[in-house]
């Protein structure tokens, strides 16, 4: 049994008026414990209304989400603890910080789990450097920070609650490229020292395949595939289809294989295609 | 060569409230009629200021600013002469929620003719055209809030075209849609700069729209570091990677199988080309073995 | 949801209402409330009743939208039929149970009154919401205020005003749903305790969203000076809003329905012999 799993889950928007408009449809997954996982899917595949799904803020219209073999949604009033467990990180949860300070805002949700005083700063400490910040912030207001700041402090406000399941939408929305590799770089640490699951949802194939150990794909609300990225992105061909293009050295291989150059289907980061180009390359020089 | 359209004469800038640290350094650069510019550098390099001054939201400190031949800095500039440069110098924005003003399409398109006074039929006149070249006619009379990101980027565009600008500067446009939305909103903004000669000027930090580029000026601690032609830029990896920026994937394989002593020429940016090369390549050893 | 919610019933269309000038629809719309008020007898009233069927029948408005935007307000109609119908003291004793007294005057007020609400709304509803879009109603009210100028009053920033505002609605309401469950997801809890908890809950959401309507107006503001606004001074507009064959035929409609009600009044029908 896994710690998080979906059981024929769908969700229906607006069920029983003219707008009805079916989000997800019957997926059912267990998800890898410990590891990364990344969501992706053409906008409007579900993968909002999925993740919402797994901390209990959308019920399934029919389905079961099970957390450690229990129905998140069978009694209501566990729903609030079990947010505490599933964390979930929105798009730009910068807009949503409001306490005066730093330390405040961050403190808010282990506040909200009742932790004592001295355990809610000590768990805001261990948020804010696992997210790169100098603990000088944490007087400061978080409204005076620059927006990639204010991005990690919003994170921290989630790591704090030292969820098992980490999810997280679209992390590094509108960071620039180094700012987007520390982000992901630091919640990579976060996972591994707390030894949680991290679910992460991203438009960036490149990012999906440097970082997630597991992909889900999903497609017009369906679960196309659960899988390693190189299950996934051995069929780039497929993904096209859904409107999602593999990284960038995929197509590159892709291409090179139809002008009948031997290499793997299944490269997806640039190590492995520097590496099996240069082999093809040598392998000329070799044969001969 | 083409004439100067936007030339700026050691620029600086400072905000008011920090410390007086400068956010622009002696920034000078000129803009050709017709160019297709990108100003690249990561957040807080200074680029998006330095766009708000070409548009007169913000003023310089020093230095000055020639929009066409008028030097917009000149503080006895005229109300009709702060518009004209207003409508020749639009501006997109980076939150698409945040720029349309009218409930329906069509009214929002109309908003800046109507502003300068343009008569009604010939507004209706350029909302059906600016509408058109974006590729939103359809939706003319709908609302655009129940609109997808990149659809109301182009709407915004559309705005700024009724205003028949000569150059538009797009500040970090694409930064907050998705793969489908950038795609469409990088399409127009090529066509644009293609089909009607419009001067763009396209403000980022996303490499795979540097690349459609004419030329490439990399901002760093608002300072201009680098300018040239996005190959020029790109072969030049480790510097844009000290910045905090990075190289398209296919440059970065190029560039190391390159490094590994494979013959590829400079310049290959996207994976068509690079694939092109790197099988010439192989296919040459493959002959010359044999 | 909050996101369910609908703004701006506006309904694209081209029936008479659709093409009528927005400033005709404002007065007439008043006219109508007034010729509702002055309905005094049981034919004025079942003529009131036909008008609005035959009016939303005009618009082509479904039925059944007209009647669901109707739910908001069912409470009120109920309240005050069941005033009506417990506290009207009559003639005609019909029903009496303790002190409970139920008069068939109270009766027929009471459906008077529902059949004035509903004809009001409808009524309203299908002249100014549904057939004229929020843009059109603020630009003829801007017009018709226009004299209103003369004396320094800011007519146009006021409806200016107006059209941001609704322009901004369903972005504020999307806005406010997501904060809300950004601020669930931290173990807020909006739903249970008193007024003064909940209040106190809600503080995590209204800052940020004030926050964020706050960097809204500014980002809008520097995007609408970009595009040449200073204000309402030497502005044109797109459509330009004239009197014509659909306004004439709407006006003469209205005062025919006007005199019907006047005087269906004056004829006798008593319903309590």
């Amino acid at each position: 049994m896994s710690k998080l799993e979906l059981e024929n889950v769908s969700f229906v928007y607006g069920k029983g008026t003219p707008f009805e408009k079916a989000a997800v449809k019957n997926v059912s997954v267990s998800f890898d414990e410990q590891a990364t996982i990344g969501v992706i899917g053409h906008t409007g595949s579900g993968k909002s209304t999925l993740v919402q799904m797994l901390n209990g803020l959308y019920k399934p219209t029919s389905g079961r989400v099970l957390f450690n073999g229990k129905d998140i949604n069978e009694n209501k009033k566990d729903l609030r603890s079990l947010r505490f467990k599933v964390g979930l990180v929105f798009q730009y949860p910068e807009y949503q910080l409001f306490e005066e300070t730093v330390e405040k805002d961050v403190g808010y949700g282990p506040k909200n789990m009742g932790l004592p005083a001295e355990e809610i700063a000590a768990r805001v400490r261990r948020a804010v450097e696992f997210t790169g910040l100098d603990l000088s912030v944490l007087q400061k207001s978080p409204f005076e920070l620059s927006g990639g700041q204010k991005r990690r402090v919003a994170i921290a406000g989630v790591l704090a609650m030292e969820p098992e399941v980490l999810i997280l939408d679209e992390p590094a929305a509108g960071l620039d490229p180094a700012g987007r590799e520390t982000i992901l770089g630091e919640i990579e640490n976060w996972r591994r020292a707390n030894g949680a699951t991290v679910i992460v949802v991203s438009h960036s194939m490149e990012e999906i395949a440097n970082h997630c150990d597991r992909i889900l794909v999903l497609n017009k609300g369906e679960l196309y595939k659960y899988g390693t990225p190189k299950e996934i992105f051995g069929e780039s061909e497929r993904l096209s289809e859904f409107g999602l293009e593999a990284p960038q050295v995929t197509r590159l291989c892709n291409l090179l294989r139809e002008k009948g150059i031997a290499l793997p289907r299944d490269i997806y980061t640039v190590d492995d295609a520097f590496g099996a180009i240069e082999a093809a390359f040598k392998g000329v020089g070799a044969d001969a | 060569m083409a004439e100067t359209f936007i030339r700026t004469e050691g620029l600086c800038f400072s905000y008011k409230d920090d410390e007086g640290r400068p956010i622009l350094h002696n920034i000078n650069i000129d803009i050709k009629r017709g160019e297709f510019l990108c100003i690249l550098g990561r957040n807080g390099s200074g680029k998006s200021t330095f766009a708000k001054l070409l548009n007169m939201i913000l003023t310089p400190d020093a230095g000055k600013i020639y929009v066409d031949g008028v030097d917009i800095t000149d503080p006895g500039l005229t109300e009709e002469q702060i518009m004209e440069v207003r409508r020749k110098v639009g501006m997109v924005f980076q939150n698409p929620d945040n720029q349309l003003v009218a409930t329906i399409v069509e009214e929002d398109v109309a908003f800046g003719p109507e502003n300068m006074g343009v008569p009604s039929d010939e507004i209706r006149e350029r909302v059906d055209r600016a509408l058109e070249t974006v590729g939103m006619t359809e939706y003319a009379r709908h609302s655009p809030s129940r609109l997808s990101g990149g659809q109301k980027q182009r709407i915004a565009i559309a705005g700024i075209l009724a205003m028949m600008p000569e150059c538009i500067i797009f500040d970090e446009s694409t930064a907050m849609l998705d793969p489908h939305g950038r795609h469409e909103v990088m399409e127009t903004i090529d066509r644009l700069n293609e089909m009607r000669s419009l001067t763009v000027i396209a403000i980022t930090h996303n490499m795979d729209e540097a690349i459609l580029a004419d030329r490439i000026a990399v901002m760093d601690g608002g300072r201009i570091v680098m300018d040239g032609s996005p190959a020029e830029i790109f072969s030049r990896e480790e510097e844009l990677t000290a910045m905090g920026l990075g190289v398209p994937q296919a440059a970065m394989l190029a560039n190391r199988l390159r490094r590994a002593g494979m013959d590829l020429p400079e310049g290959l940016l996207d994976e068509r080309s690079a694939a092109d090369a790197i099988a010439s390549a192989i296919n040459a050893r493959k002959r010359q073995g044999t | 949801m909050l996101k369910d919610i609908t703004l701006g019933q506006y309904f694209p269309g081209d029936s008479v209402f659709h093409r009528a000038d927005p400033r005709a629809k404002i007065i007439l719309g008043i006219v109508f409330i007034v010729a509702v008020f002055l309905a005094d007898s049981p034919l004025s009233y079942a003529f009131l009743l036909l008008s609005t069927v035959l009016m939303i029948a005009v618009s082509r408005i479904p039925f059944k939208t007209v009647l669901r935007s109707m739910r908001a307000l069912i409470f009120i109609i109920i309240f005050t039929s069941v005033i009506n119908i417990f506290w009207t003291r009559g003639e005609h004793l019909i029903f009496e149970w303790k002190f409970i007294h139920i008069y068939r005057e109270g009766l027929t007020f009471a459906a008077y009154m529902v059949i004035r609400i509903t004809c009001l709304l409808c009524g309203t509803g299908v002249m100014l919401s549904y057939t004229t879009s929020p843009i059109a109603l603020t630009d003829g009210l801007e017009q018709l205020l226009s004299p209103l100028k003369k004396i320094k009053l800011p007519v146009h920033e006021f409806s200016m005003m107006m059209t941001i505002a609704l322009r901004f609605i369903p972005t504020l309401i999307e806005e406010t749903d997501k904060i809300m469950s950004a601020q669930r997801s931290r173990g807020a809890d909006l739903s249970s305790g008193g007024l003064i908890r909940r209040a106190k809950a809600l503080i995590p959401v209204l800052i940020p969203l004030f926050v964020s309507a706050f960097r809204r107006a500014d980002d809008l503001a520097v995007a609408m000076e970009c595009r040449c606004y200073h204000g309402g001074e030497g502005r044109t507009r797109m459509n330009k809003l004239h009197f014509g064959l659909a306004d004439l035929a709407l006006t003469l409609a209205f005062a025919a329905f006007t005199a019907g009600i006047v005087l269906l009044n004056k004829v006798p029908l008593n319903v309590f012999n």
